[in-house]
């Protein structure tokens, strides 16, 4: 009697620990996991530039800045008053780039859609002043397309959509309040070839996603 | 160029590495002619702060000349005698225009390791691993520092190297860590930890208005030359129970702000520190906050707990009910060079603060590793190495 109210009491522990890590495991996948709507992935990016919205959009519009500032990773072709061509580059030198038309809609808000690349993808930014004086929010939606395995596989190697517009989000903040993004990479080290090419890709990784 | 790298857990080599060279408007190169071992360092090489590759140049605490400017630099000029603060700042995000220097937003391009670690990244350092940004540190012959205009500051005529070199970091962490303390005048200081920043810490809470400063460390020159140069009162903990002391040199109170200047790898006797060194050495807790521990429960009700000394993750044990139930104020934080710099230049000028003594190790760059290992263990009186590349 008492050997069978152990055993089921022990099973009763045992099941209701079962179910709890189950829905633990499960609720942090939920949360770490982007909204999907309609099999697009959607995600939500924002970023504080500690300037007034009025500055941030004369950044966008002032050609000669911006090309500057975008030399090293993309190049834009304006196509009417409203529309641009950005075709990035790859900064290996490979072809994994991608082309992306920009609509602009009004003061402070624009939408791209990537119309060749590696995966499909489209986006809205949308600028609002921020509290207490702070600047503005730049905020970002981003939707792609992508199967569960691909996703996994470009977080794990840095090519995914949500890390790329986390970095451009970053870029875009410092190139707007200092004029620059800073890069350590090849800075003078006492490493043979083969280390620095193993430390720049562990720097990759921590350039990479982060908050934005 | 010869430069001091870091070359895996507990060794220091000179090698040769190619010379930095400009690589932004802002950026400026610095011939550096002293550059200042720092216990902050000792965390990196003991791989505490587990972000160093191997190869990566060391030191972040120096002065030097300007050999060349980025076309955007308008403050200084080749041949300026320059000192850089170690912490890395942009000048241009809300934390820079608000003088919070070491928080800012746009001069760590490697941030994603603080973002996990802690939440957010601050600021990069110079030579000080890829947590803090992956830069090239100053145990080098040149060194590119970025944001020239921001981080760089003219030295003022006459005043030697070997002791401007601690107004790049020491100084301003020591001023910080007393400016923590909100001093309105007469208060007691105590001050853990009687290297360069704890020295300049007190100094500058006499400076700030307090009237007694009591310095508590383990190494009799140390408490010995900082009583001497500075005028502070002394705890040796090895052979006093330094609650104990401070509660009868307070008359029962408990100093009313307490500066830690020690930070990750403090030392104490007795059991409970010997099980946080076995819970670090297995990496279990990654900080010993033995000193931090000791403040919070020195400290007088409503008193200010100051740290400075660095840390970098976990710990264990640490008094948050005597911290609540006394009303403390915990500040905290890497220095605001920036901030500070300019203020103490002019003290230095004006002899208020004399940092030099601090030098007691002027070395050749060739002899690095052996400064780390003076400074380190202690040996020869060391308070500083310093390094003339």
């Amino acid at each position: 009697m008492t050997s069978n109210g152990t055993r089921w009491a022990l099973l009763g522990v045992a099941a209701a620990s079962a179910v709890g890590v189950g829905r633990a495991v499960a609720r942090r996948r939920r949360r770490h996991q982007p909204e999907r709507q309609d099999g697009w992935y959607v995600v939500r990016r924002g970023v504080t530039v500690d300037r007034p919205r009025d500055a941030v959009i004369g950044f966008w519009t002032d050609r000669e800045r911006l090309d500057r500032a975008l030399a090293e990773w993309a190049t834009l072709e304006q196509l009417d008053d409203r529309r641009w061509r950005c075709v990035s580059r790859d900064p290996g030198g490979g072809d994994s780039g991608w082309r992306a038309e920009i609509t602009v809609d009004g003061p402070g808000t624009l939408r791209w859609r990537v119309e060749d690349g590696p995966v499909p993808q489209e986006g809205r930014v949308e600028l609002t002043e921020a509290s207490q004086g702070r600047g503005t929010e730049i905020r970002a939606e981003l939707r792609y397309r992508s199967g569960r395995l691909r996703r996994v596989v470009g977080l794990a190697g840095g090519h995914e959509p949500d890390l790329a517009l986390r970095d451009a989000l970053r870029r875009v903040k410092s190139l707007i309040e200092c004029g620059q993004v800073i890069d350590t990479r090849r800075d003078p080290s006492g490493r043979s070839p083969a280390q620095e090419k193993a430390t720049d890709r562990m720097r990759e990784k921590l350039m990479t996603g982060g908050r934005a | 160029m010869r430069a001091l790298c870091w070359e895996g857990v507990g060794k220091l080599a000179v090698r040769d590495v190619p010379e930095p060279r400009i690589r932004a408007e802002g950026d400026i190169l610095v011939r550096v002619r002293a550059s200042s071992v720092c216990g902050s360092d000792l965390h990196l090489i003991n791989g505490y702060l587990p972000a160093m590759r191997e190869g990566d140049i060391l030191g972040h605490e120096f002065t030097g000349e300007v050999v060349e400017t980025g076309p955007g630099v308008r403050r200084h000029q080749v041949g300026d005698r320059v000192v850089v603060g170690s912490v890395v700042a942009c000048g241009g995000c809300w934390y820079c225009r608000t003088e919070q220097y070491s928080l800012c937003d746009n001069s760590n391009p490697q941030p994603v390791f603080t973002e996990k670690l802690w939440g957010h990244s601050p600021a990069g350092i110079l030579g000080y691993s890829h947590a803090a940004g992956g830069y090239a540190g100053s145990h080098a012959e040149y060194i590119r520092v970025p944001f020239g205009d921001v981080g760089a500051f003219g030295v003022p005529d006459g005043v030697p190297d070997d002791s401007v070199v601690f107004a790049s970091d020491a100084m301003p962490t020591g001023w910080m860590a007393a400016d923590f303390c909100g001093l309105t005048g007469g208060e007691v200081v105590a001050v853990w930890g009687a290297g360069g920043v704890g020295q300049m810490a007190a100094r500058s809470a006499q400076l700030l208005g307090a009237e007694r400063v009591i310095m508590i460390d383990r190494f009799p020159d140390r408490l010995a030359t900082a009583a001497d140069r500075v005028g502070v009162e002394t705890i040796n903990y090895a052979e006093t129970d330094v609650l104990e002391a401070l509660r009868e040199l307070t008359a029962g109170r408990g100093p009313d702000a307490c500066i830690e200047a020690v930070g990750m790898e403090s030392h104490d006797v007795g059991p409970t520190y010997a099980y946080d060194r076995v819970k670090q050495s297995a990496r279990l807790q990654t900080d010993r906050p033995t000193s931090v521990r000791q403040a919070i429960m020195a400290c007088r009700k409503g008193g200010t707990v100051s740290i400075v000394g660095v840390y970098a993750g976990l710990i264990d044990k640490f008094p948050l009910g005597a911290a609540m139930n006394k009303a403390l104020v915990l500040r905290m934080g890497q220095m605001h060079a920036q901030r500070y710099i300019p203020m103490l230049l002019d003290r230095i000028a004006a002899g208020e603060i004399d940092p030099g003594y601090l030098a007691t190790h002027p070395l050749p760059l060739e002899q690095g590793a052996r400064g780390y290992e003076l400074f380190e263990k202690k040996q020869d009186g060391c308070l500083r190495s310093v390094l003339h590349p």
